[in-house]
């Protein structure tokens, strides 16, 4: 059998996901065995126009990391899906947006105010902000349009595979190069390197009856590290979220974030976690359950940390 | 006047190009080093928790 011909690419992103695949630690070279490298940023220096000269369908595999957030991202978004038999939305924001997503509360002039103005440390006497086409003596310069709305990979491109994460464990990331090396990939469209249960069924922490009569802060308050952090007033999205993490952050002593997405059958993962958590405040009348939810630290972005592009809100009204 | 790419640059964490121009005798006459990559941190931290903070700034480079 021929080589598989496999490419790794971060569009709006932090490199984690890149690390991640790296963190296979000695396996990295068993996937360098049964797979030829063809483009990986990080690591090779395939350029752009080595993508672009490359027959439709050449590559097998692109590992696509990032949210889509300008018109770079938004061109290889198209390049890489030209160019590859499977196209895998790798890792939490190519998935749903992720932490870049955060910024569809915001578009692009609040963010070039705050960026190129406002900062402290920002000295910018004259004003400039990024054009996309700047005329240099010598000739001209271009920049991608930043847009005011960052998508998840499948707004634009048809995606084969979803690996959920932020970043995807090592141990599912192996998971899931075993299962394309093999052939054995599931269903097209399906969330691969990850489990169909939600955190909660995969967390160890001790649980007792959820009954929250107010919410905490881990910054003011200390929480006990055994027990379930939801039941304690600690906001977890556990009970919302995909399993699949070996529930690193519940046993690094800090609450779930939601970073894996919904659940299967859960389309809205914001949406659930309002849902999930009316479900367990313990109140007796409208105003007591008014007071627990305020005390709620910064609802919006606590409860939809990773998937604002990918949510039913999508986006702040612009 | 020859132009040179350099696009992206590589085997670095976050993304970059290289513009070099080069006069008719060869020699580099400019260059430009270009950050393709804006986010937004700056702008979408504002008014979070403060321990909610860490679990998102470390996604500005995971590398």
């Amino acid at each position: 059998m021929a080589k598989l011909k496999l490419a790794s690419y971060w569009a709006a992103a932090c490199g984690g996901c890149d690390v991640a695949i790296l963190d296979t630690h000695e396996k990295i070279l068993d996937i360098a065995a049964a797979a030829d490298i063809v483009f990986w940023p990080i690591a090779t220096d395939f350029k752009y126009a080595d993508v672009e000269a490359m027959p439709d369908g050449h590559i097998d595999v692109t590992l696509f990391h990032g949210a889509v957030r300008n018109s770079e991202n938004e061109h290889l978004a198209h390049l890489l899906r030209a160019k590859s038999k499977v196209l895998v939305a790798f890792g939490t924001c190519a998935h749903l947006g992720g932490i870049p997503g955060l910024a569809n509360l915001f578009d692009r002039k609040a963010i070039f105010k705050c960026v190129y103005h406002d900062t402290q440390s920002t000295v910018n006497p004259d004003g400039v902000e990024p054009q996309t086409k700047t005329q240099m003596p010598e000739g001209e310069l271009t920049l991608p349009e930043f847009y005011d709305t960052v998508m998840p990979l499948d707004h634009l491109v048809e995606v084969d595979y979803y690996v959920p994460g932020c970043p995807p464990t090592p141990k599912q990331i192996w998971a899931v190069v075993q299962a394309i090396v093999s052939g054995q990939l599931p269903p097209k469209g399906s969330v691969v390197g990850a489990s169909e249960k939600t955190q909660c069924d995969e967390c160890k922490l001790k649980k007792n009856e959820k009954k929250i009569t107010s919410f905490k802060r881990i910054a003011t308050a200390q929480p006990e590290h055994e027990t379930c952090y939801l039941e304690q007033g600690f906001l977890c999205l556990g009970p919302v979220t995909r399993g699949g993490c070996d529930t690193r952050c519940q046993l690094s002593g800090v609450p779930c974030r939601g970073c894996y997405g919904p659940p299967p059958g859960v389309l809205d993962q914001g949406a659930k976690a309002v849902s999930a958590i009316a479900s367990v405040i313990e109140a007796k009348d409208e105003a007591e359950i008014g007071r627990i939810l305020a005390e709620i630290p910064d609802a919006l972005r606590s409860l939809n940390r990773f998937g604002i592009p990918a949510s039913l809100l999508r986006r702040k009204t612009l | 006047m020859r132009r040179i790419s350099i696009d992206p640059i590589t085997r670095l964490e976050g993304h970059g190009k290289i513009e070099i121009f080069l006069g008719d005798d060869g020699s580099v006459s400019n260059c430009y080093f270009q950050v393709p990559e804006l986010r937004g941190f700056e702008k979408f931290v504002e008014g979070m928790p403060i321990e909610e903070v860490p679990r998102v700034v470390s996604r500005i480079c995971g590398v």
